[in-house]
């Protein structure tokens, strides 16, 4: 099943990353990624003097000989963070040629096969305008099979709702981590504010921004009667070449708004037109933004 | 009007369906596009309102109209339009492409049909698309290669696929059977047109040409000399030698001396010099001994036109011996009569020798009883009493006078004057038909043909009267002849061409005494007329010809080469036709239909089409733009 979403050579090129992220957060082990908060790790951090109820198998007794005085070593923590996929299902994500959402599936796929050689905590949560039930995988390349399995099951389907889904998942998880967002980012409303709830809760987010050509620049001119794919409405018009220009300002627009509020919040934006293979977006895109490398 | 292959009905069914196709398409063009999108947050409609409200309804007729126009006028060029009635307007020509044997004669690099096919071909391509053809290839016979047929492609490849066949041009059954053609199966006046070499076996240089008569092309070869007849035969005296007779003919203008040379399995057995004046022919004798079935090839050593008629093959069987036992006390009295036949072998035994296991094919037995009788086929001269196998013998005891019944072949042509036999026996018991000679009406030779065949004389042909007589030695021939006819027969080899050949035979000889059998043992028809045998081969081959004791064996491989050049007369049309202008004819029109057509399609395209956006787009800078702004200024004031 993972060979019908990623090649077992797109794999093996994989196992060389690792996902990156830029905060840290407390009282997390684990992971590649340094804490700047000391705790029982391994690595030497700093002296303290000790107080009382310091674990005494901290106390530096050479120390102690020499100055008479107890100082209490500090190891750095090594956090193990949690790595969270927020993957779209929507119906929009269905739309376009290539297909957006067999797209995403196969993206979330390779990101989670990266963390899983790193051994993370990898989190698949889809979503469409509610949470959908999740899987939670970790300790190793060798648990990449479910989660294979768990994307290629998933249908498109349903209305997007950020406002609801943000709200639904910091109830859900209230321990911050990295959250890798997958989406068209194709709301009624705008997407913005709920993703900006998201970042001011804590979580590190890394926006992967998706879009067909036809959804960037539709191809279409004349009169045309233009179906929503996940409400159902439909607009007849008068589509001329001036027409697309304003409406292709309109989606640059909208992703410039998206890419400004991850960046702005600390974390990391990525667009990738489906047109791009998968290998090419992960390879190029994405390390450029330092999701990954 | 007419349309070609289609009435007017099916031709408005048609039009009618392709129609029906246009206008939905230009209405499925028309209708809104269905698509279905991701969002529709950023879709702004163009500040230009639809152009159309009503889907269902023609929202630019001109341009469906233009369309349709230009699909009848594309349909009808393709029907090949043409205007006039089809009764005068269609013209069934008749092609006769001449593929006598003197079109093999080289021009050039290629031969002359070559040159001829090359010919026909243009004209073909000259005629107009809805004229038919019948290609005729003629050369002693009139063979179509095709029917009546406007399939240009048809006709082409049945000229390229003519071949140069052996016989000589008969340009007047040729036309003939043109007119006939035209008559029967014609739908209008056509030409007979001819292309060729012009070379023919006609009798009359005035040939009765038609009106409708065309000489396209006559293209005349070289220099050429060719073998016109070869005959072969044993001869009389020596049974192995072969006497060769060879007839060359010139039928050039220029005088040749050509070499000639015979080959007997590979091997030079004679050669020659044949001095040959223009349009003349000169024979030669050429002799070469041999017993041994072989091959001979005569060839004439000259590089002229037609090489087919320098040389001719013959297969010669072996010469076949009839062996002879001949029992006799006084063989000095027989030798005469069997020394004469080259193709007998004798051999002389007393009686006491005899013995009836001999493998002789004959035996002779003179005048002895046998103590059994022979196998095989015999010859008894005046047996003894009792011993006779023609019944008893009676003695002659006075002179009778002797008489022949030519009606058996041992009879035959057999004449005695006053002959009287003195002495010798008659059979009373024979009768019919088995008696060959009478003496005063009492059978004296009689033949029998059970239980073999054999001949009893019932006197010595060389003890009476009749030893003076031509008829004693014919009498002998007769009876081997008739008892061993294969052997016997005389052959004789002729390499004549293909065509009409004519056989010399005697002339009381009966119709139902020939043979005349081709390579299959098949009979071919003849005709007898006195002492003229006619009959026809149309292809190369051989043929028996079988009269009697006679045989002779027609190789038909020579072509016929036509000495005759036609002249033909100065008020014939010739060459390629102009542009047809029969009075009440039609034309074609789907040259200009075509064109009508595209510039329908290519207007509504212009004003239609999605050139218009490009040209608005472009500034009209270009000359199409210019011409949109003229275009839409018209439509506007319109």
């Amino acid at each position: 099943m993972a060979e019908a979403l990623i090649d077992r050579q797109f794999l093996e090129r994989l196992e060389r990353l690792t996902i990156h992220w830029q905060k840290s957060f407390p009282g997390l082990v684990g992971g590649h990624n340094a804490s700047r908060f000391s705790g029982s790790g391994q690595e030497f951090l700093d002296h303290r003097s000790f107080h009382p109820g310091d674990d005494l198998r901290a106390v530096n007794w050479r120390a102690y000989m020499r100055l008479e005085r107890l100082i209490l070593k500090m190891f750095q923590v090594e956090p193990r963070v949690p790595v969270r996929f927020l993957l779209d299902t929507s119906a929009s994500m269905a739309t376009g040629d290539p297909d957006k959402f067999d797209y995403a599936r196969k993206l979330a796929a390779a990101l989670c096969y990266v963390g899983l050689v790193r051994l993370e905590t990898i989190l698949v949560q889809p979503f469409a305008d509610t949470l959908h039930d999740p899987i939670a995988v970790g300790g190793g390349r060798h648990r990449f099979q479910p989660v294979a399995e768990y994307l290629s099951k998933l249908e498109a389907g349903g209305k997007t709702d950020f406002l609801k889904v943000s709200r639904q998942f910091l109830a859900e998880y209230p321990q911050r981590g990295l959250l890798i967002l997958i989406s068209d980012f194709l709301d009624d409303r705008d997407a913005e504010k709920p993703l900006q709830y998201l970042a001011d809760f804590g979580h590190e987010v890394f926006l992967i921004h998706l879009w067909s050509d036809q959804d960037r620049r539709p191809p279409w001119t004349g009169e045309l009667e233009v179906e929503d794919a996940e409400t159902g409405k439909i607009v007849k018009m008068n589509f001329d070449d001036e027409s697309r220009e304003a409406y292709t300002t309109a989606f640059d627009s909208y992703a410039a708004a998206v890419r400004q509020m991850a960046l702005r919040k600390g974390g990391k934006y990525v667009g990738v037109p489906t047109s791009t293979p998968v290998e090419e977006a992960i390879f190029g895109p994405m390390m450029l933004a330092r999701g990954i490398y | 009007m007419f349309f070609l292959n289609l009435s007017m009905a099916e031709f408005t069914a048609l039009f009618s369906v392709l129609g029906g196709v246009v206008v939905a398409l230009y209405l499925l063009d028309r209708s809104r596009k269905k698509i279905k999108v991701a969002t529709l947050r950023f879709w702004v409609p163009a500040d230009k309102p639809p152009e159309a409200k009503q889907r269902r309804k023609i929202q630019q007729p001109l341009s469906l109209l233009l369309q349709m126009l230009g699909l009848l006028l594309l349909l009808a060029a393709l029907g090949q339009l043409r205007w006039g009635s089809p009764e005068h307007s269609l013209r069934d020509h008749v092609l006769l492409l001449d593929t006598s044997a003197w079109m093999k004669a080289k021009d050039g690099r290629r031969t002359l049909l070559d040159s001829t096919k090359a010919d026909a071909i243009t004209y073909l391509r000259s005629l107009p698309s809805a004229d038919r053809v019948m290609v005729v290839s003629a050369d002693a016979l009139a063979t179509p290669a095709t029917v009546f047929e406007s399939n240009r492609n048809v006709l082409e490849e049945a000229v390229k696929s003519a071949k140069a066949g052996s016989s000589a041009l008969q340009l007047t059954q040729a036309i003939d059977f043109a007119k006939q053609m035209q008559r029967l199966h014609g739908r209008g006046e056509g030409e007979i047109v001819y292309t060729g070499a012009g070379r023919m076996a006609d009798k009359d240089d005035n040939l009765n040409l038609p009106k409708n008569f065309r000489l396209l092309s006559i293209r005349k070869g070289g220099e050429n000399v060719g073998l016109r007849k070869v005959s072969l035969r044993r001869s009389a005296v020596d049974g192995e030698l072969w006497e060769v007779f060879v007839t060359a003919h010139n039928f050039g203008i220029k005088p040749r001396v050509v070499p000639i040379a015979l080959a007997y399995g590979h091997a030079p057995v004679a050669s020659g010099r044949l001095e040959l004046a223009p349009g003349a022919d000169q024979s030669g004798r050429y002799e070469f001994r041999t017993k041994a079935r072989g091959e001979l090839e005569i060839r004439l050593i000259v590089d002229d036109a037609i090489a087919a008629d320098n040389r001719a093959i013959f297969e010669l069987p072996a010469q076949r011996l009839l062996d002879v036992a001949v029992y006799s006390d006084e063989p000095e009295l027989l030798r005469p009569f069997l020394g004469v036949h080259p193709w007998i072998t004798p051999k002389f035994f007393p009686t006491r020798a005899y013995s009836p296991d001999t493998k002789a094919a004959i035996v002779i037995l003179d005048r002895f009883k046998p103590a059994a009788a022979p196998k095989g086929q015999a010859i008894y001269i005046e047996p003894p009493s009792g011993s006779s196998p023609a019944g008893t013998a009676s003695p002659i005891t006075a002179a009778m006078r002797l008489s022949w019944r030519n009606e058996h072949p041992v009879g035959e042509g057999l004449r005695t004057g006053d002959v009287r036999l003195e002495r010798g026996e008659y059979f009373p018991g024979a009768v019919g038909s088995t008696v060959i000679a009478e003496a005063d009406g009492k059978p004296v030779i009689v033949a029998l043909t059970e239980p073999n065949r054999a001949v009893v004389l019932g006197f010595h042909p060389a003890k009476s009267q009749l030893r003076y007589e031509l008829a004693a030695p014919l009498l002998f021939a007769n009876i081997l002849n008739w008892l061993a006819p294969e052997v016997a027969r005389q052959k004789e080899w002729n390499g004549e061409s293909i065509g009409m050949v004519r056989v010399a035979v005697d002339s009381n000889l009966k119709a139902e005494n020939i043979q005349v059998l081709n390579e299959g043992g098949v009979a071919l028809p003849f005709t007898l007329a006195g002492n003229k045998l006619q009959f026809f081969a149309g292809a190369e081959g051989m043929v028996r010809v079988i009269t009697g004791g006679r045989e002779q064996v027609y190789s038909l491989t020579l072509p016929e080469v036509a000495e005759k050049q036609w002249e033909p007369p100065k008020t014939v049309r010739r060459g390629l036709p102009g542009r047809f202008s029969g009075g009440a004819s039609s034309f074609d029109l789907w040259q200009w239909l075509a064109m009508a057509g595209g510039l329908c399609l290519l207007f509504d395209w212009l004003w239609f089409g999605r050139i218009r956006l490009h040209a608005s787009t472009a500034g009209q800078q270009s000359i199409g733009g210019w011409f949109m702004g003229q275009v839409s200024s018209w439509r506007k004031a319109g």
